[in-house]
């Protein structure tokens, strides 16, 4: 079990390095100076070059990077150039902010759809499987951006059900950190529903049809009994797997959706980065979706034997 | 004071269910960038730091500068000491006192490098004035050594760019000399900050205002009127529009569009003012179809700037082709005529440039707070109805200011920052494109008068020379002004005294109904 | 079952029919200019002059969607054609030739599946020019990688089968066998991933057009207009609504298409109903 999580580990650092690299160069070939920018329209060349050297711009690339490197290692990723603030920290704390929306978006979005794909399989080709099915395919068809922006104009401007501006930590004020927190997981939520109920209604089937499925039934268990213990449990690999794929890359790429609803998460934090030509705080944001994609990974590989028990992990 | 102490203990708590005393929810498209005025900032931060930081001098409503911490000053007749007198029984935020000896640890910090404040250079000598030496002779006075005579001196020293070199107390640095947070003298206390999110400032209750029956840009009356002040980052322009409607925000800089419909919420009202932030498009003159200055010329006169300003604005804005700002007191009869719209000179003036049809690229950018891609989207079509190919090029803001930089453009689509005095606002336009491409209007004759304009303040002198420089613009057509920008201040109904200027976000004097 | 199957295969591909039936003829002709700007009739709402509207330029709001149609359908395309070509080359030869290039390239195909499309887009547009071609390429090469995976998979899985055996021993060269026996066997899983990434590229340019990075005005494309309709979700709302309902009608059709090609072709799938 350790010597399969330490090679996997191994397996993921040159993918980290690659990004690490990449991003690096990447964003430095993109035209835009934070010099220039944090001076304005009236950036002498004295003061330019005053402020390069004070954020180590004015060093060869290769020098950057190993200081930059250097530094990683020993776990300080640098301070934002535009606020000044330590960038672990910074991108620890929007990274929270994200994984709470995320994984209870993802969470409720299981809840719901699993057992519902479970279901629709289990009556496949009735009007329920029908129905299911044609929801699911249609919540997976509009896009998380506009159905944030009906669910904003709707429940927010029109009903006024709920706060529209801002973000409150859930930690400060219960109430009304949950009340901001409703739009933009409900919105996950009925994206991500869709997605998982067609994933576990197809993997269900596939195992509906194997012949232990059949043996089950002929020894006269009640359905909801075969459908559990050996359906459901059976079926439920793939679709683990699914839930970590769209964890992973939602973390990564809620952007859209705290854009939405201005939440401050990893996403934008990463965007405003980029408009803000902020290197450290970009170099930061990525390592850690990179790392986030791995862990999550790594972390769904370890579940799979729960779930299906036909694999082991050596 | 017990309340003070527990309000500070109780900080954390408070900032978002305001249970004590009100609070004024102020909407910023962008977090502030730092606490420490004048060293990492922006137009918004340095203006949002005025609420808590003040300087000797700053500017008042017009844009001419005036005393603010100091309650007089005199300049020597050779033009080269300053001698201020402090207001007396000023305090800083944490009680101390202020007095000159503060003045002279605060001077030495911004001309330390180390610091690396943002106008050290025009302070330094490097661009031109150079501080000589400093002192404080007793406790309400400080005295200030030049080694030229400078018009300018005091208005670069209210420079909001510079955090109008905003006095702070020592304790605002930690023990290791770092930044920790300001302690100034201003009418708000810097409270918590959430970076990203929000910042919020108390009211100073021992504040002592500056003289004057009202309030005068950053001087005049003074006073916190309500117990917090919290501006909130939200860069999305329909969520500030909801947080308005749905009352979880009080004040909000809005775009003109939004106004008609705001105007029409019986909740909520719009101030709307102009401040001297000007939109224009620049012209490379060193390109090789621009560097014909009939193309350029033909570029002016061939926009409806009415309609394009009447379009941008919602009808709230006044066209303006001269550097020089409609609120200034220069804006004289001569800068109120600009480009004469004639599109059939405009087809012959580039009939006899030989232009055949050679594609002029603009670069605009869609950032909400500036109108420069619909300002470029209806030029276009103005252009396209003389004959010129022009291509528009959206860049996202870093790209398009570092060509700025460079110089590397045919036209951009662009704002200036404000400059309150008129010279440094042509200044800020022209000069040696090979010493600093950035520069749009290489002109010798113009840089010579621009000099000579900032040898003195007497209006008598620079308003004939101010004339000369706007007409001499018009026929060289470097950049092409349309209008200044228009400030709508958007604030629920309870509130009141919100400034449309570049005021705006000096929450002093405003109150707040319950 | 096979009705709803046949019905949603139905009205998939009528979607996806009229898609490019409105693109094709958006292409060539819309009722209006779609750039052209009108200040007397800025934010009209739905009537008999504009079918749906004006927008914030007073410009037709049909024949932006049109022209839109024409330009997202357009890219994306082109960018699934760019990404499958790349993804073919990279994971046949990848999975065919095995051993340690194979893991190098996996790696990196795994580095860049690993990375966030809103980063490289931005850098490859920054570095290709902010156009269409900019994001063409940049969603391109961000979606080859998922194609490498599909094809190398197929290849490692049937190389080793008899036919390909048989091949070479018949004295094909390599590039023929490729060409002759692999490549057709990639084609079920391809289309399926084909038809799924027409939709995801739509997405993607829509997001990124969304977040300011897309396609720059004022060529419309729908995801940019949404993006500029969002001062106006107050006052104009159809600008918000309509360019919105195209994305996620485009997709159903596709998704609908997507699980009739799936049923059609993937063999597992094939006698499930």
């Amino acid at each position: 079990m350790l010597r399969f999580i330490l090679a996997r580990i191994a397996m993921a650092l040159p993918t980290l390095l690659i990004v690490t690299v990449s991003v690096f160069l990447l964003i430095r070939m993109v035209p835009g100076d934070p010099a220039a920018l944090m001076l304005g329209d009236n950036a002498d060349p004295a003061s330019i070059a005053m402020l390069h050297a004070k954020l180590g711009l004015d060093k060869p690339l290769p020098t950057q990077f190993a200081v930059w490197f250097g530094n990683l290692l020993t776990g300080d990723l640098g301070s934002s150039i535009a606020s000044g603030q330590q960038v672990l920290p910074l991108v620890w704390s929007r990274f929270l902010i994200s994984a709470q929306v995320v994984v209870a978006a993802v969470l409720l979005a299981c809840a719901a759809a699993v057992p519902a794909g479970v279901f629709a399989a289990w009556r496949q080709n009735g009007k329920l499987d029908i129905g299911c099915v044609s929801i699911a395919t249609l919540l997976m068809s509009i896009p998380t951006f506009w159905l944030g922006l009906l669910l904003l104009l709707f429940l927010g401007l029109k009903l006024r059900w709920l706060p529209v501006v801002g973000y409150v930590g859930i930690a400060e004020d219960p109430w009304r950190g949950t009340l901001y927190l409703i739009m933009p997981i409900l919105t996950l939520f009925l994206h991500e529903m869709g997605v998982i109920l067609r994933m576990a209604r197809a993997s269900t089937l596939e195992v509906m049809r194997l012949d232990y499925i059949t043996h089950a039934r002929a020894k006269g268990l009640t359905e909801g009994a075969v459908l559990w213990r050996h359906a459901f449990k059976n079926s439920f690999g793939p679709t683990w797997t699914l839930i970590g794929l769209v964890l992973g890359n939602l973390l990564g790429g809620v952007a859209v959706v705290e854009t939405v609803f201005t939440i401050p998460g990893i996403g934008r934090l990463l965007v405003d980065a980029i408009f803000g030509r902020d290197y450290p705080v970009i170099q930061g944001c990525m390592l850690m979706v990179a790392l986030v994609y791995v862990v999550v990974n790594l972390l769904v590989d370890l579940c799979y034997p729960l779930f299906d028990p036909r694999v082991t992990i050596e | 004071m017990f309340r003070r102490v527990a309000l500070l203990a109780l900080g954390m708590l408070v900032v978002t269910s305001p249970t004590f005393g009100q609070t004024l929810r102020v909407a910023l498209n962008q977090d502030i960038r730092s606490s420490e005025p004048g060293v990492n900032r922006d137009g918004n931060t340095d203006v949002v730091m005025t609420n808590v930081v003040e300087g000797l001098v700053s500017y008042d409503k017009g844009g001419a500068v005036g005393p603010l911490l100091a309650a007089s000053y005199q300049i020597s007749p050779d033009g080269k000491a300053y001698t201020f007198k402090l207001r007396k029984s000023v305090r800083f935020h944490n009680g101390n006192p202020l007095t000159a000896a503060d003045v002279v640890w605060n001077f030495d910090r911004y001309m330390n490098p180390k610091t690396s404040w943002y106008c050290l250079n025009d302070f330094n000598g490097t661009n031109g004035t150079k501080v000589v030496s400093y002192s404080a002779p007793d406790a309400d006075t400080f005295v200030l050594q030049i080694d030229k005579p400078d018009a300018l001196f005091l208005d670069s020293m209210a420079r909001t760019d510079c955090g109008g070199l905003a006095i702070i107390d020592k304790a605002s640095l930690k023990p290791d000399g770092s930044w920790d947070k300001p302690i100034g003298t201003g009418p708000f206390i810097f409270g918590v900050w959430k970076h990203g999110q929000s910042v919020q400032f108390d009211a100073y209750k021992d504040y002592v205002s500056p003289p004057g029956k009202e309030r005068d840009g950053f001087i005049g009356k003074k006073a916190p009127l309500v117990d917090h002040v919290v501006f909130m980052a939200i860069p999305d322009g329909a969520t500030v529009k909801a947080g308005l409607e749905s009352g979880e925000i009080d004040v909000a800089v809005v775009p003109e569009s939004d106004v008609k419909e705001l105007r029409a919420n019986k909740n909520l009202a719009v101030e709307v003012g102009t401040t001297p932030v000007r939109n224009a498009f620049i012209l490379q003159t060193r390109d090789p179809v621009l560097r014909d200055v009939r193309v350029r010329q033909a570029l002016a006169i061939s926009l409806d700037y009415k309609q394009i300003v009447d379009a941008v604005t919602e009808g709230l804005g006044r066209v303006n082709n001269s550097p020089v700002f409609d609120t200034s007191g220069f804006f004289g009869d001569v800068e109120k005529k600009g480009f004469e719209y004639n599109p059939d000179k405009a087809r012959e003036l580039l009939k006899e440039a030989g232009y055949k049809g050679q594609q002029i690229t603009v670069h605009a950018n869609k950032r909400s707070t500036v109108p420069s891609f619909p300002m470029t989207v209806l030029a276009q079509q103005m252009w396209q109805a003389v004959g010129l190919n022009v291509n528009i090029e959206v860049l996202d803001w870093p790209t398009q200011l570092s060509k700025y930089g460079t110089g590397g453009y045919m036209m951009q689509s662009t704002s200036y920052s404000p400059r309150f005095d008129v010279a440094s606002g042509f200044e800020q336009i022209s000069g040696d494109k090979d010493k600093q491409p950035r520069k749009v209007w290489d002109n010798p004759d113009a840089l010579t008068m621009i000099d000579k304009a900032m040898e003195t303040l007497d209006p008598v002198v620079r308003q004939p020379i101010f004339d000369k420089l706007h007409t001499m613009l018009l026929n060289d057509v470097p950049i092409i002004l349309t209008h200044n920008r228009v400030a709508c201040m958007a604030h629920s109904a309870k509130v009141e005294g919100v400034e449309p200027t570049s005021f705006s976000y000096g929450m002093w004097g405003v109150t707040k109904k319950d | 079952m096979r009705n709803f199957v046949a019905a949603n295969a139905a009205i998939g591909s009528f979607i996806i029919g009229v898609l490019f039936i409105v693109a094709g003829i958006g292409a060539i002709w819309t009722p209006y200019d779609p750039l052209g700007i009108s200040f007397r009739d800025k934010l009209v709402p739905p009537s008999p002059g504009h079918w749906l509207g004006t927008d914030e330029f007073g410009r037709d709001v049909v024949s932006r969607l049109m022209a839109g149609a024409a330009t997202s359908v357009w890219i994306s395309v082109t960018t699934v054609v760019i990404a499958v070509t790349i993804g073919i080359l990279i994971g046949v030869t990848s999975g065919y030739s095995r051993g340690w290039f194979d893991r190098i390239v996996m790696s990196l195909n795994d580095a860049l599946l690993a990375f966030p499309g809103i980063l490289l887009a931005l850098g490859l547009l920054a570095v290709l020019g902010a156009n269409k071609y900019g994001i063409i390429v940049a969603l391109g090469i961000a979606y080859a990688p998922s194609v490498a995976r599909v094809v190398r998979g197929t290849v490692l899985s049937i190389r080793e089968r008899e036919f390909i055996a048989a091949s070479r021993v018949v004295g094909n060269s390599e590039a023929y066998t490729m060409m002759r026996h692999v490549l057709p066997n990639c084609l079920a899983p391809l289309t399926v991933l084909t038809t799924s990434m027409f939709g995801w590229v739509l997405l993607a340019e829509s997001s990124l057009s969304f977040l300011g990075l897309g396609v720059p005005p004022p060529a419309p494309t729908w995801g940019n207009m949404l993006a500029s309709a969002r001062p106006y979700i107050g006052q104009a709302v159809w600008l918000a609504v309509l360019p919105g309902l195209c994305i996620s009608i485009t997709l159903l059709g596709i998704n609908l298409l997507g699980d009739a090609l799936r049923d059609r072709l993937d063999p597992r799938m094939r006698d499930r109903t």
